[in-house]
């Protein structure tokens, strides 16, 4: 096991670099979680991080704990198997937008049924980044991706909405709001039940550059310019960040 | 041990205790429910009816990780959706018990009849190769004996093992002595939580995932199908009846269908796999004995094709379709001549 300290004993340093291009975000997340586990003193026996398909949920490999990847869309269930028989384990998610609410939709929505106390860390990017750049769930009405050459026609989904009337925790952010990030993800490991942090995030290869960003700095600009912070919401406009507790 | 009258689905759950169960995940679906109905009522068992058949074994791929004896049961329809799991706990060496009570397919089929119509699909349903152990009893006590067994040679072979069953022997009751008198298997691996290993469905070696070594990919197939050989030569599970007279044939049955072959016991010689695959070696030496090998089974030829692969030669089929087992019909059949592919 790695013997730094602080945030970096929760990674396999010498596994780096991580597979993923130069300039995408999911490195600022996964140093973030890392982050706030430091924060926590969360034991690394005693945790365990699981994943889904894709660019973000490549993240499990590189954490210094044991570490799930699934298959395309099933990071919940296995995390839930996990954590209802072994109620002591902390146990983390770590996945991509598509992956978590397009081909793992159902599963979330009864994840957050039953409550399980787990926490969901998404990386939000817009985007189905590994396989070239396709429409995700969570793409903007209007989007060109690949698979939608003339606009997306569909609308994003609202996932805080799955959480209304659920004693849950959601929670979005930016990989520009580092401080803010982090605040999220330490609050949604406290909570005891089911968490989710939808952290938005770069795909500039498969995504920013094909709408014009000329780099990942521009696209962390655009969430500085467009999200502001409001953690006492009781719902989250189109353009603000921020934890939301539901009422029970 | 005192006698009991037992429902083949309550056997089951049974022996699954037995074994050491201590956690199941399922979803409803017929004639497999009875399985998950008999394990709310066991006390020391974590029981979650999941949102469908995937999530089910998802949930027991990570029970299982974390240490728990797992399983989950259910039926064709539910087997289909659980194909890519199987895959993942293949590759992640995960041990489970995924129970498969047959019924009539495709699709939806007709759903209280039986069938036998998953054989291949346990072994060729997961995408990419890999090697599962199957047992398929053709009685009560059997799916009691069985299931322990198939506990046993998950924790050996640190895989997904599948007990097929059908809606048949599943529904059957029948009095059987549920002994404890097992040698069961423990877990050879500590639970999650204990270290920094990667458990990953990538091609890998230990906890590294390596997604373009060929050559590390080659040997990690050749272990895997090494260490399934190993595992099933421990479990050789046949039943092979001599004809008392004289007799050039040999008729090959399996699970529900099997218990009406011992009628034409004086007829031909009787040859029941119990340990479905990989296939019990021995038939090699048993068959060549018989000039004519008639394979009677509820689908169109799925084990008759890999008997004929294994054997090297053709082989008669009688398929019993649409769930009816039937003395009269199968007589007719069996004592006809030149068993055609016909169904
Ligand atoms: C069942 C299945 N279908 C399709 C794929 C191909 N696939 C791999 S990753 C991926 C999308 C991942 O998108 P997302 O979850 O948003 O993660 P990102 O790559 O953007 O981080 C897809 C469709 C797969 N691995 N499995
Ligand atoms: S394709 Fe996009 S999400 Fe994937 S590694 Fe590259 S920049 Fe990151």
């Amino acid at each position: 096991m790695n013997k730094d300290t602080g945030f970096k004993r929760y990674l396999k340093i010498d596994l780096l670099p991580t597979p993923w291009c130069p300039g995408c975000g999911n490195g600022i997340v996964l140093k973030t979680i890392c982050q706030a586990f430091d924060e926590l003193n969360l034991p690394k026996n005693g945790t365990v991080v699981v994943s889904g398909i894709g660019c973000a949920g490549r993240s499990a490999g590189f954490f210094d704990l044991d570490s799930v990847h699934t298959a395309h869309g099933r990071a919940i269930p296995v995390a839930e198997g996990i954590k209802y028989a072994n109620d002591a384990l902390n146990v983390v998610v770590v996945s991509g937008d598509g992956d978590l609410l397009g081909i793992g939709g159902n599963h979330l929505l009864h994840a957050i049924r039953r409550n399980t106390n787990i926490t969901v860390i998404c990386y939000a990017n817009e985007i189905y980044g590994m396989t070239g750049g396709q429409v995700s769930p969570t793409t903007p009405h209007g989007t060109k991706t690949l698979t939608t050459p003339n606009g997306n026609q569909d609308q994003p989904a609202n996932v805080q909405s799955l959480f209304k009337h659920h004693n849950c925790y959601y929670a979005r952010t930016t990989a520009y709001h580092l401080n803010h990030m982090k605040k999220c993800i330490t609050e949604a490991l406290k909570f005891n039940g089911f968490s989710f942090v939808e952290a938005r995030t770069m795909c500039i290869v498969n995504y920013g550059r094909r709408l014009g960003y000329k780099n990942s700095n521009e696209m962390l600009l655009h969430y500085k310019e467009f999200y502001k912070v409001n953690d006492n919401a009781t719902e989250l406009a189109q353009n603000e960040i921020g934890i939301i507790k539901s009422a029970s | 041990m005192p006698k009991q009258l037992l429902q083949g689905n309550q056997a089951i759950a049974m022996a699954a205790e037995v074994a050491g169960l201590k956690f199941f995940a399922g979803y409803p679906i017929t004639p497999a429910s009875e399985i998950i109905h008999e394990m709310v009522n066991k006390k020391h068992i974590k029981v979650l009816q999941m949102e469908d058949e995937i999530a089910s074994l998802n949930a027991v791929i990570g029970a299982s990780l974390a240490g728990l004896k797992a399983m989950t049961a259910t039926s064709g329809p539910g087997f289909s959706l659980m194909q890519e799991s199987i895959g993942l706990a293949h590759m992640m060496e995960v041990p489970l018990v995924i129970v498969n009570v047959q019924r009539v397919g495709p699709s939806t089929g007709m759903p209280t009849l039986p069938a036998q119509g998953d054989v291949i699909q346990c072994i060729h349903g997961s995408h990419g190769d890999y090697f599962p152990i199957v047992f398929y009893p053709n009685s009560v006590f059997e799916l009691y004996k069985f299931t322990v067994n198939a506990f046993n040679a998950a924790e050996e072979s640190m895989s997904p093992v599948i007990l097929l069953s059908d809606g048949y022997i599943s529904h059957l009751y029948e009095t059987i002595i549920p002994h404890r008198d097992f040698d069961i298997k423990k877990r050879d691996r500590q639970p999650l939580g204990a270290g920094n290993r990667h458990f990953t469905g990538l091609s890998h070696e230990d906890s590294l995932p390596k997604t373009s070594d060929i050559d590390n990919y080659r040997r990690l197939i050749t272990r895997l199908h090494e260490k399934q050989q190993l595992t099933a030569q421990r479990y050789n599970d046949y039943e092979y009846i001599e004809c008392s007279k004289d007799t050039d044939t040999l008729l090959i049955s399996y699970g529900a269908l099997s218990r009406i072959a011992y009628h034409f016991k004086d007829t031909f010689s009787l040859y029941r796999p119990i340990r479905m695959f990989p296939v019990v070696e021995e038939i090699k030496i048993i068959a060549p004995r018989y000039k004519r090998i008639i394979i009677m089974e509820m689908n169109t030829g799925q084990y008759a094709h890999e008997i004929e692969r294994i054997l090297h030669r053709e082989v008669e089929f009688i398929p019993i379709l649409g769930g009816r087992i039937d003395l009269v019909e199968i007589n007719q059949k069996l004592l006809g001549v030149n068993h055609d592919r016909r169904p």
